[in-house]
């Protein structure tokens, strides 16, 4: 099975680093049709025109328009991104330095969409046939029509204005230190043995990670409920009632079990959405990961941060991909002879 | 065609179509609905509460923002917009998906590869991302978040309906309708088109949607249709700083997306049931 499975990751990294290169080419054609001049940016107002046009063949702005993406790639595949414009800071860093605090809140995310998906999804099944049904069903609809985005700004004013009980800024409380070990708030704080800082650092992702993973969780639902209602035609499950088991146990045992491989797929595809989604949540609850940064870089039209993050949201993307079909292969049987 | 009438008699697409109808009238008549300009500024009154509360102006019925313009005029402007970007964005990304699908799932080989990998290159970015990027090298405005929408979605309808011409093609009678000497081009505006259209109607719907959640997004990060252009996401970033002041004004929008998105999202599910189309969920 390890075979089967490093052979898939193989295959996959195949196809992604081809996938790489073009929406790394798609990128870099997009952000040149700006009408900014990045050499003239980075310069101070009152910089000549000599000045701009030296600057320009430093920056490799003379060059033509492939040369100048295959100076980029190169680049960055030796890890340097260039400089944010705006920031005067190296982009990599930059992006190494906030991306830890997103993947924090995106994992979070996805377990509570995982926890409210399964278990929306098991009660919508439950329901069927039941008077219950339609109502459920509708509310399924009415959750399905509000995206994280609204969900961030509806529980930002219910829970942190009108009944002040979570707070909806930043990533810890003022005044409290931010340890680095690892880049992950919430495991760095109990590796320095700071409870505050770590119960302070959870309220703080109560909020957003809520609002990320209720937006995520109806589809969830929605698909665990029909593979369930397509699994209790096949044959085994007659068997199992047959043999007497009881209808909770069909359910649990036999019926979710096959019914999560559907639901697994789809949980991939929805990380990768899911993970663009941090991007509002972090904006709207001042929340110090990359989505915040992107929105600066694009409000400050700095093309070099924009590259960087974009293509980073792009490998995360591949990654998590990768390894949902590896998860795909360990848990289906049926793959794993091939 | 039958099949789309008969949807009609479900209360579902009856109540969703009823919505749509109201926002769309908004949308159409806000010359005539609106109270004020929506761009006229009223500095005496700035945050003034709805008129049922305390402190509250009649003359702007749901009171005013931070600039004192009338929100409930704004709220009426921000559904033309909203419903602008949702007909010509869903359109514009069904044209171009549902073209591609077509040619790729009828043909097949090289074509089919191509296509598939294409769509492949575009789901690799997460669609807020790619839409702010391309709003980025745009530049604002409605016809380029329209353009940045269609650029970013027609991938959902490709995915999707790709399937289904590839299950439709098989058939028996579209093979007769090569032998009667039909050409490709009649084979599939003639027969698979027919048979792919319930499909094509209800992801429409669902896309009408989520062009007006992209629509809402684009303007609250700043990167919509333009400041002087009033948007329901705009209203929302405004809002948000002045929210203990004036929590109406973060709501009012806020209900508004949620209705709006509501509405298509019923018509779809209604269209869905209705026309017994079976959708694989792959979400927004």
């Amino acid at each position: 099975m390890v075979t089967t499975v490093l052979k898939l990751i193989a295959r996959r990294l195949l196809v992604a680093i081809p996938i790489l290169l073009i929406v790394s080419a798609l990128l870099f054609c997009v952000l040149r049709m700006l009408p900014v001049d990045p050499a003239a940016m980075s310069l101070p107002p009152n910089a000549t025109i000599e000045e701009v046009e030296a600057k320009r063949r430093e920056m490799g702005l003379d060059k033509p328009l492939p040369q100048q993406y295959l100076i980029w790639i190169s680049d960055a595949l030796h890890g340097d991104f260039g400089r944010s414009i705006a920031l005067r800071r190296d982009a990599g860093s930059l992006v190494a330095a906030t991306l830890p605090a997103t993947i924090q809140l995106a994992v979070c995310a996805m377990i509570i969409a995982a926890i409210l998906g399964v278990g929306g999804g098991l009660l919508l099944f439950h329901v069927r046939g039941t008077l219950l049904e339609p109502v459920v069903d509708l509310v399924s609809v009415l959750l399905l029509s509000i995206p994280e985005f609204l969900w961030g700004l509806i529980l930002l004013f219910v829970f942190g204005v009108a009944l002040q009980v979570l707070p909806f800024t930043g990533e810890v409380s003022p005044g409290l230190p931010i340890p680095h070990v690892a880049g992950f708030l919430l495991l760095d704080s109990l590796l320095v043995g700071r409870l505050d800082v770590f119960l302070s650092a959870c309220s703080h992702l109560i909020l957003p990670a809520v609002a990320l993973g209720l937006a995520f969780s109806p589809t969830i639902m929605r698909v665990l409920r029909s593979s369930l209602f397509d699994i209790y035609h096949e044959d085994y499950i007659a068997q199992a009632r047959l043999r007497g088991l009881s209808e909770s146990r069909i359910l649990l045992r036999h019926a979710l079990k096959n019914a999560s491989l559907p639901t697994l797929t789809l949980a991939g595809v929805q990380f990768g959405i899911l993970f663009g989604g941090t991007l509002l949540v972090e904006v709207i609850y001042s929340y110090p990961g990359m989505g915040n940064l992107m929105v600066d870089a694009v409000r400050n039209a700095d093309l070099p941060l924009i590259q960087a993050i974009g293509l980073t949201y792009c490998v995360v993307v591949l990654i998590i991909n990768t390894m949902v079909d590896s998860f795909y292969v360990v848990l289906n049987p049926k793959l794993r002879v091939r | 065609m039958s099949a789309v009438l008969r949807s009609l008699r479900s209360a579902r697409v009856l109540i969703a179509l009823g919505m749509i109808f109201c926002i769309a009238c908004c949308a159409v008549f806000a010359g005539y609905l609106a109270p004020h300009d929506p761009g006229d500024q009223n500095l005496l009154a700035i945050l003034t509460p709805p008129a049922w509360a305390e402190g509250g102006d009649p003359s702007y019925p749901l009171g005013t923002d931070s600039l004192g313009r009338c929100v409930l005029s704004r709220l009426i402007y921000g559904a033309r917009t909203a419903m602008l970007v949702a007909v010509f964005a869903s359109l514009g990304a069904m044209i171009i998906g549902s073209i591609l699908a077509h040619v790729s799932g009828y043909f097949g080989g090289a074509i089919d590869w191509i296509i598939g990998r294409l769509v492949d290159v575009w789901m690799s970015f997460p669609p807020v991302i790619l839409s702010l990027i391309l709003m980025v090298g745009l530049g604002v405005g409605l016809g380029k978040v329209i353009l940045a929408v269609v650029l970013v979605d027609w991938t959902r309808f490709c995915r999707v309906l790709r399937a289904e011409v590839l299950v439709v093609t098989r058939h028996d009678y579209v093979a007769a309708a090569r032998l009667l000497g039909f050409t490709h081009w009649q084979t599939i505006v003639r027969e698979v088109l027919p048979a792919t259209l319930p499909l094509l109607i209800t992801l429409l719907s669902l896309e009408m949607a989520i062009a007006v959640v992209v629509e809402a997004i684009l303007s609250f990060v700043g990167l919509g249709v333009g400041a002087d252009q009033p948007a329901w996401g705009q209203m929302i970033a405004d809002a948000r700083q002045y929210v203990y002041q004036s929590p109406w004004n973060l709501l009012l929008p806020i209900l508004a997306i949620f209705l709006t998105v509501l509405a298509f999202n019923l018509l779809g599910d209604g269209l869905r049931r209705t026309l017994d189309v079976r959708l694989a969920e792959t979400g927004r």
